[in-house]
């Protein structure tokens, strides 16, 4: 018998068209299931049906059937279902309860009513399973993005699920602390159902894939055979390799220089860049190294405390949380806060949201969201162009679409794109400047 | 000591604060209130810019706002509506204890928000629902001013930084729909980690010492004197 099964799922939200369509599936113990699709395909949906979140929690319309080691979703309260499947979310910040790392990972075993005595040492085995024994002690607000999301897997796997769901997990982690996460977490002990954006990282260890689109599956097989079946139609999730030749370098529209920069502790000491009008330059490093703190340099964001920073021309920064771009109520007059209606709504085409001009932005999906981002910062036409980690959350095909659109701007501007996304970076940037931890 | 010992003591003299009327025992109050808060680095800043520039416009209003004392130590206009602006010693001596009292409130709410244990405070309380939520409102506050920092950087890095206190203002609408959205996010993680099932258990907490007993003693015997001599 299988662990989880969906039976003739079909759901819709409130006041939402189908996000699952008639989806079918059965997950066995103990198999590594990767769930591929672009954005609003379904992918989140079915991992909130499999945690009993849809229809609990959202509404909506919900026919068929699922079932989760033998117990109805539609009978058992995803409270009830806690402990046996486990999930964790995209953004740490949005699921964290508690203040201190240690509380946090009671927390759910706390709630499914665990004996007191075996809390502590349940905690600490999860933290050291995890490799984060020594944060025990911090406050969450001290962690960053990159152990947050270490803290969330920790109190996952602290409650031993049957069932664990991974919904983009390692969105924010570079791709040391993305690998190293994915070994913790597919290590094989736990049925696993995964949602990634960054498909290579997984394959590796997924026993299984399914291919969502418009809410139905279109591929549900083996790891190998599915492989092939994404090489023949959909290549884009399999990351081709990128043909472009360096082009010949323009003016100078920023130079920084030697600069240094502190928060409550050092961030950056010596460093320098140099972009030029017409090249597509990546920033990698690790989580922590100062990228976003460069980049906010270069785009005059921050002032250097050393050394010095010139710029020729206008500056726009787009920052990694499109939630900061949602302060009208409607999709063009947002984009036109930097410019006119008219140029908003070439920056809304240009991204792939025409017809979303009179849709409120808070109404988008992420992936949607994260576009629309992009458009306010588009629409300026500006000389310096500073993307942070703009593929968070995007599908392979929509990163495509993005790295041919910068590729096509490319020469009215210098673009500095701020990423951990290593294939997107192969496709993107002319050069890539690497940041040490 | 214990968070809930703590909790107390600063609760304590919260409310012994507010029954006296001496200026030295409020200033002694706020002076170590300061001290504690200042411990907390470059988070307090909010808090202290927010509670002392609050006590600031109170001391500075309150006599324009009073007409009490027979000491008068400046004459001034008579202002339609306000009537004379005349200051007396009652008045000052009045608006300082109103500030001080403020700003020992204030830094008590700072002490507890920023140097406590909340969730070993949740961990004592019995009333877990409410009080969970009074530990998720506090824990929530930096993300809530992150939040409030990230909107107006992503306006810059845009180029229209919003302009002045109206332009700041327009702000708030999408802050608070921002917050609401955060919290549905977390109620969602929370359903999903059992909240609200029955059977919950408790992490262990150490037993109470000596120093916290003598603390909760302390606080209640300041509230007396507060009420009895001060």
């Amino acid at each position: 018998m299988a662990l989880a099964s969906v039976s003739g799922l079909t759901f819709a939200y409130p006041e939402g068209g189908e996000a699952l369509a008639g989806v079918s599936l059965a997950v066995e113990q103990g198999e590594i299931v990767l769930l591929l699709g672009a954005s609003g395909s379904g992918k989140s949906t079915l991992l909130r049906a499999f945690a009993g979140l849809v229809p609990w929690f959202h509404g909506g319309r919900f026919e068929g059937r699922v079932e989760v080691a033998g117990r109805d979703t539609r009978r058992a309260r995803p409270a009830e279902l806690a402990g046996t499947v486990a999930s964790v979310f995209q953004d740490p910040e949005d699921q964290i309860v508690l203040a201190h790392v240690e509380a946090e990972v009671a927390f759910g075993l706390e709630n499914v009513g665990t004996a007191p005595a075996a809390i502590g040492p349940a905690v600490r085995a999860a933290l050291a399973a995890v490799g984060i024994e020594h944060l025990a002690g911090r406050r969450v607000t001290e962690l960053s993005g990159g152990e947050l999301q270490r803290v969330c897997l920790a109190s996952a796997l602290a409650l031993e699920p049957e069932l664990l769901l991974l919904d983009e997990p390692t969105s924010q982690l570079d791709p040391a602390g993305a690998d190293a996460f994915l070994a913790r977490a597919l290590d094989g002990r736990t049925t696993t159902i995964v949602s990634e954006q960054r498909p290579a990282s997984v394959l590796p260890y997924a026993t299984r894939v399914v291919f969502l689109e418009q809410g139905r599956i279109v591929l549900d097989a083996p790891r190998d055979e599915a492989v092939a079946w994404l090489e023949a139609h959909r290549p884009a999730w399999l990351s081709p390799p990128s043909d472009r030749r360096l082009p010949a370098p323009g003016e100078t529209v920023c130079r920084v220089d030697d600069v240094s920069f502190a928060y409550d502790r050092p961030v950056l000491s010596g460093a320098s860049l140099e972009l030029h009008r017409g090249e597509v330059v990546a920033l990698t490093g690790p989580n922590g190294s100062g990228k976003t703190t460069l980049a906010k340099l270069a785009a005059g964001l921050l002032a250097p405390q050393g050394g010095h920073v010139e710029r020729r021309g206008s500056a726009t920064y787009l920052l990694q949380d499109p939630g900061r771009y949602l302060v009208r109520e409607r999709g063009d007059e947002e984009v036109a806060l930097g410019a006119d209606l008219a140029r908003a709504a070439q920056a809304l085409r240009d991204v792939g949201l025409a017809g979303y001009e009179a849709r409120h932005p808070r109404d988008l999906s992420s992936g949607e969201r994260e576009r629309l981002a992009l458009a306010t910062v588009l629409v300026t036409h500006p000389d310096l162009l500073v993307l942070d980690e703009p593929t968070r959350g995007v599908d392979p095909q929509r990163k495509v679409e993005l790295a041919e659109l910068l590729r096509g701007q490319a020469r009215e501007r210098a673009t500095l794109v701020v990423t951990h996304d290593r294939v997107f970076a192969r496709d993107v940037a002319d050069r890539e400047v690497a940041l040490a931890a | 000591m214990r968070p809930a010992a703590a909790a107390l003591v600063l609760a304590g003299i919260a409310v012994t604060a507010l029954l006296t009327g001496r200026l030295v025992v409020l200033g002694v109050f706020v002076a170590v209130l300061l001290a504690l808060a200042v411990r907390a680095g470059r988070r307090a800043a909010p808090y202290l810019w927010g509670t002392l520039s609050s006590a600031l416009l109170v001391f500075a209003l309150w006599p324009l706002l009073q007409t009490t004392g027979y000491h008068v130590l400046w004459s001034g206009p008579t202002v339609p509506v306000l009537g004379p602006l005349d200051l007396t010693s009652e008045e000052l001596h009045g608006a300082g204890r109103v500030a001080l009292q403020l700003a020992a409130v204030g830094l008590a709410f700072a002490v507890y928000a920023l140097l406590l244990d909340h969730d070993r405070l949740l961990a004592a309380a019995t009333g877990r629902r409410s009080v969970l939520a009074a530990a998720l409102a506090t824990r929530l506050l930096p993300t809530f001013e992150r939040d409030a920092r990230g909107l107006v950087e992503a306006l810059r890095g845009r180029g229209v930084a919003p302009d002045g206190l109206r332009g700041h203002a327009a702000l708030l609408s999408p802050l608070l729909a921002g917050s609401l959205e955060r919290g549905l996010n977390l109620a969602e993680a929370m359903e999903a980690r059992g909240f609200g099932r029955p059977g919950r258990t408790r992490a262990p907490a150490p037993p109470w010492r000596a120093l916290d007993v003598a603390a909760v003693a302390g606080a209640a015997a300041l509230v007396l004197a507060g009420i009895a001599w001060l």
